[in-house]
């Protein structure tokens, strides 16, 4: 029967798609002369969301064969909602992972040791979106408007502490844009290197507010590891910085590749999204003159700020998590 | 009178079982050096609730009066509904079918849409409890109002009772104890979708209910902090099945000893 012919042939898809890891491996890459060419070293890397424009770097050295060329079998885990990537990386369940820098200070201070070995994004693309008819153009001016916003995170709570927000309700944020559409009274959480894209293509006016320039600034999409790979295994942590370092810089020069693959793995992201993902990138997050081995690098005083910064923010005790041990000074 | 024996040997044992577990759970988590993000002490657990109890009262008022409101609504729209599927066997026919539907429902995809549809606050929270608690009601109700024994259907249309008489006095009667069941599962059941409403609808201000707290722990890797948000969460779900108990017990009692 015909029906049932489709059916089998659609059950086997559906288990050999479910078969597979959940991730991609490194595929044709240019395998490097000699001592490389042996078996390269298995390593997995575990996002904090699904793979977006903001994971860009990482992708790059993928597809360009960077991980490869070190001798690095890269599996990149994609993430989502709640996705327990400081936890796993912190058990070691996976060898690096990415997430921002205020998760990596609170990690910290529940005993979880991780470091941050690399910042490809120096400054956060964290937005609030708000109507251009709104006429608010400053955070001091948010004001009788419903805020949908992840009020448990650093960034939504800096805001609370340090605005009047009269008349705001804040309401939990939706993975949709359309409750923000529907209401020109509304501001809503995004990254500048996507949310206001897509709303303009829904043929909304909308103007972004950085929280990075309010004040709030933790380093984005950190390559992060725990303690113990920087003690036992030091060559590979060396070794994963700069392939990374490589396809973040190819990333921003040249974002085709990665995109595609990118666009493969999570269709809701199209490439013109992505390819404005990784202009807003370079636009908004990255310090135009710092290059090379310089790039990704981080200062203890950016992490000392947000410490203090949380500290304030009743989110960490004082004097639990020492700056210095948040990051690798290379 | 129950003797003091028979009283024992009620609360004791679970009283018995929770201190063995909690001391398993303290020394799983002290000799295996669990880090406390994986898995907090007992110990570590109980400071965080005491710690951050005014918040989680608050926390237990909110989420338990959403939970309540939504409760109270399925048990009547439920009871309702039950009774028209066993007025007519044809509305029976045409919507049972529609009201497993409902239980089938993946709550989580609907929860944005509902927010949608009835904007954020308390109304989409109760709103939430109140579907995901419903069916229980109804299938337990309809079962009660429709397996009477035949034998007495017959007898009262013997003698000439209307369709109503046989409803409130014998189908009603005979529905109460199923009812009863179908509450007592509705009752956890609610207070699961208070929670699943909070992540989505919340409460438009800065009022926290428990689905926040969670989500708060989860986000601050405060584990401590999120399993006593859960605790809490499973404590308002005992009371409110504890309630339903007592309310249920005496119904029947009054019911059966006429």
């Amino acid at each position: 029967m015909k029906f049932h012919h489709w059916f089998v042939v659609a059950a086997c898809a559906l288990l050999a798609g479910c078969g597979r890891p959940v991730s991609e491996a490194t595929p044709t890459a240019p395998v490097a002369s000699t001592s490389n060419a042996k078996t390269p070293t298995p390593v997995s890397l575990m996002l904090n969301w699904y793979p977006e424009a903001e994971h860009g770097g990482y992708y790059a050295a993928l597809v360009h064969g960077y991980f490869a060329e070190a001798g690095l079998d890269v599996t990149i885990i994609p993430g989502g909602p709640n996705a327990p990537v400081v936890q796993q990386a912190a058990r070691g369940a996976v060898d690096f992972g990415v997430t921002n820098a205020d998760n990596i200070v609170l990690a910290r201070a529940q005993d979880a040791r991780l470091k941050a070995l690399l910042a490809p994004l120096a400054n956060s693309p964290r937005c609030l979106l708000v109507h251009e008819e709104s006429g608010i153009e400053r955070f001091e001016q948010l004001q009788n408007v419903t805020m949908m916003m992840s009020r448990e995170q650093g960034w939504a709570r800096y805001l609370v502490a340090k605005l009047p927000l009269d008349g705001v309700k804040i309401v939990p944020n939706s993975a949709s844009l359309a409750p923000f559409l529907a209401d020109p009274r509304a501001a809503k959480q995004g990254y500048i290197i996507s949310e206001p894209f897509v709303a303009e293509q829904e043929g909304a006016k909308v103007r972004s507010l950085l929280v990075a320039d309010f004040g709030f600034n933790p380093y984005t999409s950190v390559l992060m590891t725990r303690d113990e790979t920087i003690s036992q295994r030091p060559e590979l942590a060396r070794k994963m910085i700069e392939a990374s370092r490589r396809g973040w810089e190819k990333y921003l020069a040249d974002p085709a590749r990665a995109n595609e693959r990118i666009h493969e793995l999570n269709r809701e992201m199209s490439l013109e999204v992505l390819e404005f993902g990784a202009q807003a990138i370079k636009e908004h997050c990255i310090e135009p003159d710092v290059q090379g081995d310089n790039f990704g690098r981080m200062t203890s005083e950016r992490w000392t700020t947000l410490v203090s910064q949380l500290e304030e923010l009743k989110m960490l005790e004082p004097g639990v998590v020492d700056p210095a041990s948040l990051f690798l000074a290379e | 009178m129950k003797s003091v024996r028979e009283i024992a040997l009620v609360v004791l044992p679970p009283i018995a079982f929770f201190l063995l577990v909690i001391l398993v759970w303290q020394l799983v988590a002290q000799i295996g050096q669990i880090p406390k993000y994986v898995l907090p002490s007992p110990i570590a657990v109980g400071r965080a609730a005491w710690n951050g109890r005014s918040a989680l009262c608050g926390a237990i008022t909110l989420t338990g009066a959403g939970a309540l409101c939504g409760f109270a609504a399925s048990l009547i729209v439920g009871t309702l509904i039950a009774f028209s599927f066993s007025f007519s066997k044809l509305i029976k026919a045409g919507c049972y079918p529609y009201a497993v539907f409902l239980q089938t429902v993946p709550i989580v995809a609907i929860a944005p849409l509902i927010v949608v549809w009835f904007g954020y606050g308390f109304q989409s929270v109760a709103l939430i409890a109140f579907i995901i608690s419903l069916f229980p009601i109804i299938t337990n109700a309809t079962a009660g109002l429709t397996n009477v024994d035949r034998d007495l259907v017959d007898l009262f249309e013997l003698h000439n009772a209307s369709r109503w008489q046989v409803l409130f006095k014998l189908r009603v009667p005979a529905a109460v104890p199923y009812l009863v069941t179908g509450a007592r599962i509705s009752s956890g059941m609610a207070v699961i979708g208070a929670i699943v409403g909070e992540f989505f609808a919340g409460y438009g201000g800065m009022r926290d209910g428990l689905g926040y707290l969670i989500m708060d722990g989860t986000n601050q890797l405060k584990t401590d902090q999120l399993f006593a948000a859960v605790l809490a969460s499973t404590t308002l779900g005992m009371a409110v099945f504890t309630l339903v108990n007592i309310v249920g017990a005496t119904v029947l009692s009054r019911w059966y000893h006429a």
